[in-house]
């Protein structure tokens, strides 16, 4: 039983980190159609953008948690700015190009972020401070750390204000307008692009969210981290229905659990073969994922 | 695929040709290492103590009457540069090769150097496969892959007194080859192997590996992969109160491990060749390197003093320069005083003894721990 847990709180804890970066690859589809590729890397420049404010900010003795959460709102706006830049200068132009177009350029950008962080800060292994330490509780005999939980709450909030946000406010309106026929939404009078790029900087914000948790959690962070948790993520995002936005959230944790009860239970080695046999099997069943609706109603 | 190698070694003939006749009152000793590359700063490491190695022979008087004279060249650790490099320096008419750093660059300037009869000493060059083809002028002055699985068992067993033993790899091939070895030494020790499974390198979360693996009850959990996964497990290891103790290969003694795991890396314990400065007879080395060059020697700078020094001794006992007379007489070298320790080589020319030694993590550093002496007990490396 004690292992039970164990497994359900691993799972839950890398579930989160795909889960949200799951929600950039769904919204960005959701609304312009587009596999955006280079969303691994995005969570991966959150990440080293987090590591640079600590690490700077540590020189100065601040109390910890103020220097964390500036390094979180910062890598947040920057990584959400560097989101509405990609779209600006290599998507915009060729929204209306053929996707395959796009969808090379999306592999370009991603080539070009992963190689231009390798140049910045080298090819081996940069280290977040060790601020937040193994400290726990037990709990029906698994050992459970404070930073799993808050992982997993701040997780939870923010795929919950991403939710209200789309469902009440102006903006999240316009969006789900987009998704369902941009030219209709901008005969409304929506500014599409200011829209879409609104989409981009949340979808990156929420992928620095998780960038920089991921450092803080598990301390090493290099130019390809982005590689396995983007794949992850965008199998989450296929697996839970592309363009819905529960369902990148459904989808990432049941990935992350997945991983866990195969590793835990039957070998780490068939992880992938499982992951991919329950997307698969779920797609033959329900070929538009697991939440995944009629076109019309995204997002 | 001939003819342009003719072509680009035709200039070279004539240029060593030229070269070879004004130089021959020295003694010519081969270093191939990579001097380009992503490999440089190891090959510059290592062609460092040639020459350190060179300057101190030089200076006692020489061998034969005659100077040391190191004749660096670069194979980039690639198998086709690593042909080239072997042919200039048999060109070059060197007595002896002595270095080298990537077993796959290694192997095929063995086989080039075998064909001229020229006798090779590895200093850094790992792989089994290259003193296991029945050659005569091979020799290696540090352990093999397939030596440190043994050592690492016999470690477990008789210094940790194990019962019961996970052993975990990442499926690239040094890993799995060294976790095959582990595995099968301690089964013939009597150890219980309860798990040997790979792990996918760069999925950060080894969590649930970790919480089954502790369920299995092990005392040990032996990771055979690399530094970067190593320190994410003794992080997470921490984090769900493992008690089993954790170790590794040498490819996990690396600073990022503590960098990663922090605190929750004390007590990790590696299975290592001696690095310089956890080798005794390696202090002055130390010292004189650093004074020279200005960084630290690298993991292999002392085993290649040693092969440049075996290689100097072994033409001073041939009393020539003439290559099969070195090699005969480096069969001979029994007992060597090296920084590295006491080396013999046995008929394939690998060490008799290969020198392994285990590191623990102690207060967020690596510390020397505890060697196998002669006699076959366990005593703290000093």
């Amino acid at each position: 039983m004690s292992e039970f847990i164990q497994l359900v709180i691993a799972g839950l804890t890398t579930g989160s980190f795909y889960a949200l970066v799951a929600l950039g690859y769904t919204m960005v589809y959701g609304i312009v159609r587009l596999i955006n590729f280079a969303h691994g890397d995005i969570f991966m420049v959150g990440a080293f953008l987090g590591w640079t404010v600590l690490t700077t900010l540590a020189a100065t003795h601040m109390p910890w948690g103020i220097g964390l959460l500036i390094a979180l709102i910062l890598s947040m706006i920057l990584t959400g700015g560097l989101g509405v830049a990609v779209e600006r200068f290599a998507y915009q132009p060729l929204l209306s190009a053929p996707p395959l177009s796009i969808l090379i350029t999306a592999l370009g950008v991603s080539l070009a972020l992963e190689n231009g962080v390798l140049l910045i800060f080298g090819p081996g292994f940069n280290t977040y401070p060790q601020l937040i330490g193994s400290a726990g509780f037990v709990l029906g005999g698994a050992h459970i750390t404070f930073i799993q939980v808050g992982i997993i709450i701040l997780s939870f909030l923010l795929m919950a204000g991403l939710y209200l946000f789309v469902h009440h406010t102006f903006i999240g309106t316009a969006m789900r307008a987009l998704a369902v026929d941009r030219d209709a939404a901008r005969l409304m009078g929506i500014n599409v692009e200011r829209v879409i790029q609104i989409t981009f900087f949340l979808g990156s914000s929420l992928a620095a969210v998780a960038g920089v948790m991921e450092g803080l959690y598990y301390t090493e962070i290099n130019f390809f981290m982005g590689f396995i948790v983007g794949l992850r993520a965008f199998t989450a995002a296929v697996l839970g229905g592309i363009g819905n936005i529960p369902g990148a959230m459904a989808g990432g944790l049941l990935i992350g659990l997945l991983e866990a009860f195969s590793a835990g239970y039957i070998s780490s080695r068939w992880t992938d073969v499982i992951v991919f046999l329950v997307l698969i099997g779920t797609l033959v069943v329900k070929p538009t994922g697991l939440f995944g609706e009629r076109v019309v109603e995204r997002m | 695929m001939i003819k342009p190698i003719l072509y680009a070694a035709l200039p070279l003939l004539l240029a060593v040709g030229a070269a070879s006749a004004s130089a021959a009152d020295t003694i010519k000793i081969g270093v191939p290492v990579p001097l380009s590359g992503p490999y440089a700063a190891a090959g510059t490491d290592i062609l460092n103590a040639a020459k350190l190695a060179a300057d101190d022979i030089n200076a006692s008087g020489g061998v034969l009457g005659k100077k040391i004279d190191i004749m660096a060249e670069d194979d980039g650790c690639d198998a086709q540069m690593g042909v080239q490099a072997a042919q200039k320096m048999i060109d070059g008419g060197v007595a002896v090769v002595a270095g080298g750093y990537c077993s796959g660059a290694g192997l095929p300037e063995l086989i080039a150097l075998h064909r001229a009869g020229v006798p090779f000493i590895l200093d850094a060059q790992t792989n089994p496969k290259l003193t296991s083809m029945g050659f005569n002028n091979v020799f290696r002055t540090i352990g093999r892959d397939d030596e440190q699985g043994p050592f690492a068992a016999k470690f477990m067993s008789g210094y940790l007194h194990a019962k019961k033993v996970a052993v975990i790899n990442d499926n690239t091939v040094y890993s799995k080859g060294l976790a095959d070895n582990t595995v099968s030494a301690l089964k013939k020790d009597g150890v219980d192997v309860v798990y040997d499974d790979s792990v996918t390198p760069g999925q950060m979360d080894y969590s649930a590996v970790l919480s089954h693996v502790a369920s299995l009850d092990p005392q040990v959990i032996d990771y055979t992969g690399y530094f970067a996964e190593a320190g994410l497990m003794a992080k997470e290891a921490a984090a769900l109160h493992l008690k089993p103790q954790l170790m590794g290969g040498d490819a996990t003694q690396d600073p990022t491990l503590i960098k990663t795991a922090g605190a929750a890396a004390n007590g990790w314990i590696c299975t290592t060749a001696p690095l310089p400065q956890f080798l005794t007879g390696a202090k002055q080395f130390v010292t004189d390197f650093t004074k020279k060059y200005g960084t630290a020697p690298g993991p292999y700078s002392p085993y290649e003093y040693d092969a440049i020094e075996i290689a100097a001794k072994a033409v001073k006992d041939a009393g020539s320069t003439d290559p099969s007379k070195v090699i005969a007489s480096l069969h001979t070298i029994k007992d060597y005083k090296g920084l590295t320790g006491n080396i013999t080589f046995n008929s394939a020319g690998d060490r008799t003894v290969a020198v392994y030694i285990t590191v623990i993590v102690k207060d967020q550093a690596f510390a020397p721990y505890v060697k196998l002496n002669a006699a076959g007990q366990w005593v703290p490396v000093q």
